[in-house]
């Protein structure tokens, strides 16, 4: 009996990672099927920037800090990253990308002060504020990619060259799924969401910011500081942003051009489809990067040919419309977010 | 309030007189060149920056004084907008690249019968097609994309012998369909009279939909890439970035893959490490050479009102790069005969999708 209700305990305490490893079997169940070859890979490729930055949104948002200008926040780390890398990779190319990316996450985060002064300092509305971000940072961008590199369009001689995980890849399944031809930015954006699950749901940190965006008043009665808090949630969401952005760079485009084409609003809309917690959000941005990567490929795959592309292209915005009525009534979203504290 | 607006109504009055004098005192002596940019920005590496740099050459020699807006979408109000703007500020000499501008012009040619419009890539006409009308005031140009992409497809075809190729279009829209033709009809050529063997399957030949979705060409060429495909033909503008991108990852890692780019050499676009490129050679068409060689008519006073312009191989308006340092001496050799035959007419490219092509 004793032993039945450990086991309960066991599998609510890991429930995140033992739902992961399931889906990740089922997916490997099915791993021989050549459409599921076609499209797995590229669609973890896209979905990896809508989880980091969906990953930042969680910080500020579970800390209580509306945040509206992550895709203001990719485009500044998707510039930082283009700059870096163009006037460093003829000094060395393997060091240029990673100092790229770092590069992007310290730019976004230091963006992303400008919207912590307004809405904690300032008590400024936190949409507002977020939309300035969004503003400010297409034309800065811009602005700075004429002045600096001579053309609204920075591009890179090369991003990350996929490769295959030495062993890893020879495991049959999920081997030839997830670990042949991947970008080493995904593994190390997966480890920010493991660690951030972790830091968020299994520390008294984690405990803490989350409770500034449930109750900021009985959290500083408990004598933290609330206002501290929620500069770090909005700090870690524009770093995570930015890293995002970078990785468009790296990863798919190749080129700064000025718009991360909505993908900052997208992760807005994982985030509230994943229900604001780190499993969800890993499952509706895969969902997204998925349902965009069919929209994409299938005019190439006879297969899909029979149904229309506009389909597949409307189909997660139709998704995310119907979560979000079917989710409006037993909504998850912290308490306080949004406001001032 | 209604004070208010009086003031301000008053204040407008006064301002916009103030400019149009300080207009008339700058004096006359240079022909003033305005530009309105198509969807994107002036420096695309595309069709607006190419416009833009033929302006710009008339510029640099001194012959006019240049400048661009940019419209802040892309309808017929829109682009009107900025012609009036352009208009009020001195600028009747107004180049506007795109077929998106054909209605816009259409209604401008009428409006102000005093400038001169260039509209590149299309010709007047009416928002429901109803009506096609070109003022002495308006030139249209067209480019015979369909030799441009011809000479592609067999410079392509000779240089990889034997291979599988693929198309990706931008929007379903003539100019791309000309290219993407012209291209087949390359392929065609090569295989049966200069003994080639190149395949192109029909799921190959695609039209993204847009000109700027990244994401998509670089998924999409992969997708090519993995079911075998060597060669791209990308003629998508931002589409095309995505899959020059994808196509520079695979061939770090030592695949044998290229891209042939569109309107512009791009060969610069597919530098990768050690100096090599991605961008085995480009079907251009010289949009600096129209926007330059109408500015010199009209100072010369030629300008060919109310015609259309057929740019194609005959007045030197298309081709490959004069350098294409991923093609061997032969080929290239081969290429430049395949472009007298264009020139003096005994081969000739449809501009229709005749039987045997793909879309």
């Amino acid at each position: 009996m004793s032993n039945d209700k450990d086991m309960k305990t066991l599998f609510r305490t890991y429930r995140t990672p033992i739902i992961v490893i399931a889906v990740l079997l089922m997916l490997a169940l099915f791993s021989e099927s050549h459409l599921i070859r076609l499209i797995i890979p590229y669609a973890i490729a896209y979905t990896i920037p809508l989880l980091v930055t969906a990953l930042g949104g969680l910080y500020s948002e579970r800390s209580g800090v509306t945040n509206l200008g992550l895709e203001g926040l990719m485009l500044v780390g998707y510039f930082a990253s283009a700059i870096t890398i163009k006037f460093t990779e003829q000094i060395s190319y393997s060091l240029a990308i990673p100092l790229g990316l770092f590069i992007a996450v310290i730019a976004g985060a230091l963006f992303s002060m400008l919207h912590a002064f307004a809405s904690i300092n300032l008590k400024a509305d936190q949409i507002i504020s977020g939309t300035a971000i969004n503003m400010l940072a297409s034309a800065l961008t811009v602005y700075l990619a004429r002045t600096v590199a001579g053309s609204g369009n920075v591009r890179i001689m090369l991003g990350i060259v996929r490769q295959d995980i030495p062993v890893l890849s020879k495991i049959p399944g999920l081997g030839t799924l997830f670990f042949t031809q991947s970008y080493w930015s995904t593994w190390v954006a997966l480890a920010i969401w493991g660690l951030s699950w972790f830091l968020l749901y299994k520390t008294s940190f984690g405990l803490r910011l989350r409770a500034c965006g449930e109750h900021p008043s009985a959290v500083e009665s408990a004598g933290v500081n609330v206002h501290k808090m929620r500069y770090f949630g909005v700090g870690m969401s524009g770093a995570l942003a930015g890293l995002g952005g970078a990785i468009i760079l790296v990863t798919y485009s190749g080129e700064f051009n000025g718009t991360v084409a909505g993908l900052g609003f997208l992760s807005i809309a994982a985030l509230i489809f994943g229900q604001w917690k780190p499993l969800g959000i890993l499952g509706a941005t895969f969902f997204f990067g998925t349902a965009t990567t069919i929209a994409n490929v299938s005019q190439v795959i006879p297969e899909f040919g029979v149904i229309p592309p506009v389909i597949f292209k409307v189909f997660p915005y139709v998704v995310t419309l119907l979560a979000l009525v079917v989710f409006s009534k037993r909504s998850a979203a912290p308490k306080a977010v949004g406001e001032p504290y | 309030m209604k004070k208010i607006v009086v003031v301000l109504c008053v204040l407008l009055v006064l301002t916009t007189s103030l400019f149009a004098q300080g207009d008339m005192e700058s004096g006359e002596q240079l022909l003033k060149v305005g530009m309105v940019t198509d969807a994107g920005t002036i420096d695309d590496k595309s069709f607006n920056q190419g416009t833009w740099e033929g302006i710009l050459k008339a510029e640099e020699e001194g012959l006019v004084e240049a400048k661009y807006l940019k419209p802040s979408g892309t309808t017929e109000a829109d682009y009107l907008k900025e012609i009036g703007n352009l208009y009020d500020a001195g600028y009747h000499f107004i180049v506007t690249p795109g077929f998106k501008f054909e209605t816009a012009i259409f209604e401008a040619q009428d409006k102000w019968p005093d400038a001169k419009f260039v509209i590149l890539d299309g010709e007047p006409h009416s928002a429901d097609y109803s009506e096609f009308r070109i003022e002495d005031n308006v030139v249209g140009v067209y480019w015979a994309e369909q030799e441009s992409g011809f000479l592609a497809g067999i410079a392509a075809a000779l240089q990889v012998e034997e291979g599988e190729f693929g198309f990706i279009g931008g929007m379903e829209i003539p100019a791309v369909q000309k290219f993407n033709w012209g291209f087949q009809q390359g392929i065609m050529y090569a295989n049966e009279n200069l003994g080639t063997d190149i395949m192109l399957k029909a799921e190959n030949v695609i039209y993204q939909g847009s000109f700027d979705n990244v994401a998509a060409g670089q998924q999409i060429a992969a997708s090519m890439f993995d079911k075998g495909v060597d060669v791209i033909f990308a003629a998508a503008g931002g589409v095309g970035v995505g899959a020059i991108n994808e196509a520079k990852a695979r061939a770090k890692a030592g695949q044998d893959v290229w891209i042939i780019g569109v309107d512009v050499d791009q060969y610069p676009e597919g530098l990768y490490t050690d100096g090599k490129s991605i961008i085995l050679t480009s079907a251009m068409k010289y949009l600096d050479r129209a926007s330059y060689d109408m500015i010199k008519h009209e100072l010369a006073g030629t300008f060919p009102g109310g015609t259309t312009l057929r740019l194609n191989a005959t007045n030197d308006g298309i081709g490959i790069p004069v350098e294409n340092p991923n093609l061997d001496a032969d080929v290239e050799a081969k290429v430049a005969e395949m472009y007298q035959m264009l020139k003096d007419g005994s081969i000739t490219v449809a501009d229709t999708q005749i039987s045997g092509l793909y879309r």
